[in-house]
């Protein structure tokens, strides 16, 4: 077996090993929050570690992926499955439309442009009644599989399948094209890559892994509300991809662990939770530049190297 | 190859490029050279498709290059280096030159995304990287390289998309004697595979050595073309370079 092999086979066994270790209810469903905030992480870092593109409109995603699969189950009595494949393909067509004008930007243009989009959509959420509910909210949502720990295998399993997806991807020539436009645009244009087109796919693919990651928080929360899109889940997905190292793999997936856990584990502090949460994320950022995973790097390469 | 007629460009009042007229010949050396500010590197930026021209025409074999970006001109076969290199400096090496191959990479998605095309191009990649003698060095950071190494690693990049007409801007800007002994080594080669070069250069060693044709430009402007012996027997020539010196 290949240490590639070795690696997908130990990270099943431990998602599958997990809710036997964890046994409340409470931190089971944390469990099937942090798969999601794994997909959520991949998705943001395929555009912002990838590519290099500054979007903030990923929150917006989550939500078109959350509304269309609920109200297409919910509305229309859709099969869940199919009303998923429906908002992921929604959800990638809108990243389309926000990279056609995305594309013509960057840097902090684009970071404002991306949070544009995330807040007309967060005000389309709420006040298209009729649809959406607003603010009033869709309830008796239910999950695709019934019980908790089910759900958690359903959204795990479909993380570590998306996580593979994008292995490949970034290894393939598409990931040597997506590195090439994030380092340098002029000279990806000198060697035939239209930056546009690439970005375009980045964000299109990003937006309908995000979307794809919305379609099971309803069914998880039973209750559906605008609020949970709101613009400042875009930036705790952004503190996931940089928290656990931008542009790399694995980063994203010990970023969005460390992010859900964190703030429950600091519960004990009380009123001072967030505080605490905030000072943590300073202290990485600062100490860490590369992310959580950078010292993994630097261990594996010091043990490398003094064998 | 490539032929421009009357191109213009100017940037607010200055005129970088004036009614300039040139034709590079297929599988020649062809060397573009001129004081500083003369206009050079404008008008390999018109060429490749950093800039359109403001009038004029452009033409490579039959095909017109007006309004064309500069990534579809690589697909027919124009390959560049910059004056200031540009590199993917946190790549290393070997991702460096596989970006190169982009234009080649004609696998279905799927295939990327269910891990069938790793390593595509890595054996090319790597046979280019030995071209330029950096083989060795082919997962080390770009931006770690020196200078010298760094300007043959965008000389390997840009080979990959396997050009027909490659420019370079200045490529032996920086290097030292036998630096600029192996470069010119690797340009012959690269015109015995049948590859069109036109360089813009200062090093007039170089130029004297390699170059078939020799456009000289200054202000702007067309000055002389001819051969290299030519070149440096022209009076107006060696006036645009040295007459400020002679003067003083």
């Amino acid at each position: 077996m290949s240490r590639r092999a070795a690696g997908y086979f130990v990270a099943a066994v431990v998602v599958a090993a997990l809710p036997w270790l964890i046994t409340t209810p409470y931190w089971r469903g944390i469990l099937v929050l942090c798969a999601m905030n794994v997909m959520l992480a991949l998705s943001l870092n395929l555009v912002l570690g990838y590519t290099g593109q500054l979007n903030l409109g990923q929150s917006a995603f989550f939500g078109i992926g959350a509304y269309v699969s609920t109200v297409l189950v919910k509305t229309y009595a859709w099969n869940f499955w199919l009303a998923a494949i429906a908002a992921v393909g929604a959800a990638g067509l809108l990243g389309l439309a926000l990279a056609a004008f995305a594309v013509r930007l960057r840097g902090h243009y684009l970071a404002i442009a991306s949070l544009g989009f995330a807040v007309i959509t967060y005000q389309v959420l709420v006040n298209w009644e009729k649809v959406t509910e607003g603010v009033r909210g869709i309830y008796g949502i239910r999950p695709p599989v019934s019980g908790t720990v089910n759900l958690f295998y359903v959204v795990a399993g479909i993380a570590l399948l998306v996580y593979l997806l994008i292995d490949n991807l970034v290894r393939s020539p598409i990931g040597d094209t997506l590195r090439a436009i994030r380092e340098d645009e002029v000279s990806a244009a000198s060697l035939g890559i239209h930056g546009a087109l690439w970005k375009a796919f980045a964000f299109g693919l990003g937006a309908a892994i995000a979307g794809l990651a919305g379609c099971f928080y309803p069914g998880f929360v039973g209750t559906l509300v605008p609020d949970a899109f709101n613009i400042v889940e875009s930036f705790t997905m952004m503190a996931m991809v940089i928290v656990g190292g931008m542009g790399t793999l694995a980063g994203p997936v010990i970023g969005a662990v460390v992010l859900t856990f964190l703030p429950e584990l600091l519960r004990g502090f009380g009123e001072l939770r967030l505080m605490v949460y905030g000072l943590a994320l300073t202290l990485v950022v600062l100490f860490m530049p590369g992310g959580i995973v950078q010292v993994f790097i630097a261990l594996k390469r010091k043990f490398t190297s003094a064998r | 190859m490539i032929a421009a007629k009357n191109l213009n460009k100017s940037f607010g009042g200055v005129r970088a490029v004036q009614n300039v007229t040139l034709e590079v010949p297929e599988g020649s050396i062809f060397a573009l050279i001129g004081p500083n500010g003369a206009g050079k590197s404008t008008l390999l930026n018109l060429l490749s498709g950093i800039y359109q021209p403001d009038s004029g025409d452009l033409v490579l074999n039959g095909e017109t290059l007006i309004g064309m970006p500069a990534h579809r001109r690589v697909r027919l076969g124009i390959a560049r280096t910059f004056q200031k290199i540009r590199l993917f400096k946190q790549l290393s090496l070997l991702e460096n030159v596989r970006a190169g191959f982009h234009i080649h990479q004609d696998e279905p998605f799927w295939q990327c995304v269910l891990g069938g095309t790793r390593g595509r191009f890595d054996e090319e990649a790597l046979a280019l990287l030995d071209f330029v003698g950096l083989a060795a060095h082919a997962q080390e950071r770009a931006g770690a390289l020196p200078y010298g190494q760094q300007r043959m690693l965008e000389i390997a990049r840009a080979l990959a998309t396997r050009p027909k007409l490659f420019m370079l801007d200045e490529p032996a800007a920086g290097l030292n004697a036998s630096e600029v002994e192996f470069l010119l080594n690797r340009l012959i080669k690269a015109k015995a595979r049948g590859i069109t070069l036109l360089l813009v250069e200062h090093n007039m060693d170089l130029v004297m050595n390699v170059a078939q044709r020799v456009f000289v430009m200054d202000h702007g402007e067309a000055l002389f073309e001819g051969s290299p012996r030519d070149v440096q027997a022209n009076p107006r020539v060696i006036e645009a370079y040295l007459g400020g010196e002679i003067a003083a």
